[in-house]
């Protein structure tokens, strides 16, 4: 599963929208973990495979990808 | 790992009721260990900011606060200086944040202190704040955006900081040049040491688990998440239990200290500072703890509402233990009409 971390609220609304159109049921908003750092409260956990193309938006900060056994790893950060 | 979390913000709303307690037994305010409302109009008035004679004193818990934060946050190479995200509309929405709390006479914060001190007022306050986040998750859920921020220089992010100590350097090196009350509840305050230890362990804890009054009933309505609140249910039961060791729990809506028991100005007061801090994306506490961590937008704010506690007292808005101001009721309901338009004007549709 992915993680992906937003500068706004509406940023992570719209993310989630835009999953859920491409089919990702999965797809939930949810308080960003700790271990991760964010400008608004909120991200997005996902399961169809990052597309910096297709899913990339102003307010999308960072991507996320979680390890196996606890962690992540950064796959694409948003400046 | 999500439980040893659950476990740090527990404990850091235990030890943030507990030093409150402290501080109460050793001078501050009843029910005032800690205040961001409240300390940061004392601090206005220590500059000169206003001129009300009873609230003036450089807080030291602010300062603590700020500077905690700062220092958990370069030590975990986590400072970020950022800001730009609607820095006017920030500092006008801490401004009337700082309205609606000077109303009350109390931030979230205080509000939940006064219900572990039995003040009944507070729950009161307390349904009226949770009404307000309710109003703010609305324009969340409609598309309320302040828009995104933006790295800015490291110089930018420490501004809050800098600030803080220069206030405590006025207040230990040139107390003369600083106004201190001489009765009413700026003469009130525990020792300075006891209270900058004691803001900067909780800025550090708060820092550490982002500890935020409006996050926590935000969290568990939009996502069912209930980490934040734990922090907000804990600061309630040390609080109480303090209060009760100490035999300062007075359970009423009668005589309880600096409140007063009209119940509709005290839903309101706390209704808009819910709103305002929901569109903030946290409470009083939660800019601070930001600003101390390099958010200048959280800065920009806390500006806010430090001017706008100065108008309280310059115009006359502020409550006291009397009950609500004829001017403070107008500025309330220019409040609403102030924060419901930001929240229109700031509205997007999807993009997808």
């Amino acid at each position: 599963m992915y993680i992906a971390t937003f500068h706004t609220h509406f940023g992570a609304m719209s993310f989630k929208r835009q999953l859920e159109k491409l089919g990702d049921r999965q797809a939930q908003m949810m308080p960003v973990p700790r271990a991760l750092s964010a400008s608004c409260g909120v991200c997005v956990r996902f399961s169809l495979p990052f597309d910096q193309n297709l899913m990339a938006s102003e307010d999308l900060e960072s991507v996320f990808l979680e390890k196996e056994g606890g962690g992540y790893g950064l796959l694409f950060e948003n400046e | 790992m999500k439980n040893k979390q659950t476990l740090l913000i527990a404990a850091t709303g235990l030890v943030v009721g507990a030093l409150a307690v402290l501080l109460t037994l050793n001078g501050n305010p009843a029910n005032m260990g800690f205040c961001i409302a409240c300390f940061l109009r004392d601090t206005a008035g220590a500059l000169g900011l206003h001129k009300a004679a009873v609230v003036q004193y450089a807080r030291p818990e602010i300062i603590g606060l700020v500077l905690g934060a700062f220092i958990m946050s370069v030590a975990g190479k986590e400072f970020a200086a950022k800001g730009g995200s609607s820095p006017m509309t920030r500092f006008v929405l801490g401004f009337f944040v700082m309205v609606g709390a000077l109303m009350f006479l109390g931030c979230p914060l205080r509000m939940v202190l006064r219900i572990a001190g039995g003040d009944l007022n507070a729950v009161v306050g307390l349904i009226g704040f949770v009404c307000g986040i309710l109003g703010g998750i609305f324009f969340l859920k409609n598309g309320f955006t302040l828009k995104r921020t933006y790295t800015l220089s490291r110089l930018e992010g420490t501004w809050m900081p800098i600030l803080s100590l220069g206030v405590l350097a006025l207040l230990l090196l040139a107390p003369s040049l600083l106004a201190f009350s001489e009765s009413g509840p700026g003469s009130m305050h525990a020792p300075v040491m006891m209270a900058q230890a004691a803001g900067l362990i909780v800025g550090a804890l708060a820092y550490k688990t982002r500890l935020c009054m409006v996050g926590g009933i935000r969290d568990a309505v939009l996502f069912g998440d209930f980490y934040l609140l734990y922090g907000f249910v804990a600061i309630i039961i040390a609080a109480l239990i303090g209060n009760l060791a100490i035999g300062s729990f007075n359970l009423g809506f009668d005589g309880q200290p600096v409140a007063f028991n009209d119940g509709l100005w005290n839903f309101l007061g706390m209704a808009l500072t819910g709103l305002g801090s929901a569109l903030l994306g946290g409470c009083p506490l939660r800019q601070l703890i930001l600003a101390g961590s390099g958010n200048s937008d959280s800065a920009v704010t806390v500006m806010g509402m430090i001017v706008g506690s100065a108008f309280c007292h310059n115009f006359g808005l502020a409550s006291s233990a009397d009950g609500p101001t004829s001017a403070g009721k107008i500025a309330v309901i220019i409040g609403f009409a102030v924060v419901i338009v930001i929240g229109l004007a700031n509205m997007r549709k999807e993009k997808v």
